[in-house]
């Protein structure tokens, strides 16, 4: 009996002096997103799959967010190691005092856009005069919507606008309340299909000169110094997984919807993995390897900010206190 | 002993009751409330991103002052809509529900089982429904005020005394003099009780509504506010907002002890005063 009890007991502190070694070869990582999974997502999904964490002695977790706003302050109270988060709206916590800073950029064109059906015929700026559009107060996208008007001569007047939140804007659209919305190419112009089997035609931003960063990995500035490493590790398994994504759509949806079957639908969600992976270079850097952030882009991005986007220029800095290339690959 | 100190009994220094006067006593407890809160985020370094310190919100309360004002009228309207309705739907449905037992045991459960859904789940389609205007909020603050009037008022008329109605009967008093002047008054602090809990959801109701959809109202203003991670005006705005709740509860406070001054819940008041 008393042999037994020691042979547990030995066990036992073999386990526990083994424990450490385990922990220290496998680092627990959150991810935490900016929403709900949808396709935009889908190349951590791959990389996960396909074990690129894993090799990086990354043991990922990653989880659904309800917003930018809440991940990028979970991610400055500590709640979740890495967020997946508009950048611009990251800018504007950084600058109230949240110690985040991107540490990769995802989306370096724009997807915003004001989008319809396609039946409606609306396809250019001068189009929407008469349309009613619908718009969630306070989001980027409804900040931005003054450059985009100004930059295509269009008036506040020209058309008529309803407020709601992010549901009510897909329904306002779906049921004819509003013949617009301004969403992102890869997320509410699929939903969009998904739900009515309609051709949506978005109008991008981008194609008028507006351009600027959408999402990003954020970190929080006291993980980045204490663990540099661990940061450097993910961001090379986030890049291959970016890279492979663009590369191969079809096997990072398949992934995605392996891990999550109710985020959405494959052949819709391949066009969004498509849209998505056409955003990840810049105007300033076609060649770069994804994540990596051109310094104009950033600058241009800053300014719109502040002109537009509610920052307030006394204590927006400059682009680079806001995100970094330094640990990526 | 001296015959002034007969004549005015030992009263409290003047201080101490200003101090203690109804009025001062929660405005006391919402400054304590405000140091603590300050003192809680200087002792914790919590930062302004995560929680404003409560002088920054009394800031933007006074700068942004007109725009809250502004945006806090269509709330209000919506709230008394919902209320209207509530009371116009509530009342009489409580009625029939309590004088038949048919009728109750067919509706009751199903308002029960209405009122566990929640109402922000559903909020969306009252959008799709009716559309941006004033009517989606009104609904929501009419759903989320209704059950407090029915379920308040259903027990007020089941609590009558009924020795009273006894005694009615054997004065061969009409049925509408009956409920006049014995079931009414003596349901209506019940009612009332419901009409306080009611206001105040009806407020949570109509920024609901205004969260989901609208172009104007304290629940847009809080979207906006949240959007740009202006927490001291998001805290300003539920400020104005709690304020909205209290001037209605308020005044139904006031229309209570017009109605029914009799009343015990009343009477406490009398003797404070004295």
């Amino acid at each position: 009996m008393f042999k037994r009890l020691t042979c547990i007991a030995a066990a036992a502190l073999l386990a526990l002096a083994a424990s450490p070694v385990f922990a220290q070869g496998k680092e627990k990582v959150v991810l935490l997103l900016n929403w709900y999974v949808y396709s935009e997502h889908a190349p951590f999904f791959l990389g996960k799959e396909r074990g690129y964490f894993d090799q990086e002695g990354i043991d990922l977790d990653i989880q659904e967010g309800r917003g930018s706003g809440v991940t990028v302050q979970a991610v400055a109270a500590g709640t979740a190691t890495f967020g997946y988060a508009d950048v611009a709206t990251m800018i504007k916590a950084a600058s109230k005092g949240a110690p985040v800073t991107a540490v990769g950029v995802a989306l370096q064109t724009s997807p915003m856009s004001v989008m319809g059906f396609a039946e409606k015929n609306i396809r250019k700026p001068a189009d929407i005069k008469g349309k009613t559009v619908a718009v969630t107060p306070g989001d980027s996208m409804s900040q931005v919507w003054p450059l985009f008007l100004k930059k295509t001569g269009l008036k506040d007047s020209d058309f008529k606008t309803v407020s709601g939140d992010a549901q009510t804007k897909l329904n306002a659209v779906m049921t004819g309340q509003a013949d617009l919305l301004l969403g992102y190419v890869m997320d509410q112009a699929i939903k969009l299909q998904d739900a009515t089997h309609k051709d949506i035609y978005p109008i991008r931003f981008a194609d008028y000169g507006v351009n600027m960063v959408s999402s990003g990995i954020i970190v929080q500035k006291d993980y980045l110094k204490a663990h540099p490493d661990v940061v450097k590790r993910f961001l090379r398994a986030a890049t291959r997984s970016l890279e492979e994504a663009a590369k191969n759509p079809d096997a990072a949806v398949d992934a995605m919807l392996k891990a999550n079957p109710k985020s959405g639908v494959k052949e819709t969600a391949l066009v969004g993995m498509k849209n998505t992976a056409s955003l990840y270079h810049g105007p300033d850097n076609p060649k770069d390897r994804p994540l990596r952030v051109g310094a104009t882009n950033m600058d241009e991005t800053l300014a719109l900010l502040v002109e537009y986007g509610g920052l307030e220029k006394a204590s927006a800095g400059k682009a680079s206190d806001y995100y970094t290339n330094d640990f990526l690959p | 002993m001296n015959p002034r100190a007969t004549a005015r009994p030992p009263q409290r220094a003047r201080w101490q009751r200003v101090l203690l006067s109804a009025w001062v006593r929660p405005v006391l407890l919402v400054i304590l409330l405000l140091v603590v809160w300050d003192l809680a985020i200087r002792l914790f370094h919590i930062p302004p991103y995560l929680i404003p310190s409560p002088w920054s919100v009394v800031r933007q309360l006074v700068s942004e002052w007109p725009r809250l004002l502004k945006e806090s009228i269509p709330t209000t309207y919506a709230t008394l809509g919902g209320f209207a309705m509530s009371i116009a739907f509530g009342i009489p449905m409580a009625l029939v529900i309590a004088y038949s037992r048919t009728v109750e045991s067919f509706v009751y459960p199903l308002l029960v089982f209405s009122q566990s859904v929640p109402k922000i789940a559903i909020a969306p389609l009252f959008v799709v429904w009716f559309g941006f205007g004033i009517v989606p909020k009104v609904i929501a603050a009419f759903m989320l005020g209704f059950f407090p009037i029915v379920v308040s008022t259903v027990m007020g008329f089941k609590s009558v005394d009924p020795d009273m109605l006894d005694l009615a009967r054997s004065m061969k008093a009409s049925r509408l003099a009956t409920f006049a002047r014995i079931s009414l008054p003596q349901a209506l602090p019940s009612i009332f009780a419901g009409l306080k809990v009611s206001i105040t959801l009806a407020v949570v109701g109509a920024v609901v509504g205004e969260f989901v959809g609208s172009n104007s109202g304290i629940g847009y203003l809080l979207q906006i506010a949240n959007g740009n991670f202006d927490l001291p005006l998001m805290f300003a705005a539920l400020t104005v907002l709690s304020a909205i709740g209290v001037v209605l509860f308020v005044a139904i406070d006031v229309v209570e002890r017009l109605m029914i001054p009799w009343h015990a819940s009343q009477r406490h008041d009398v003797a404070l005063a004295a």
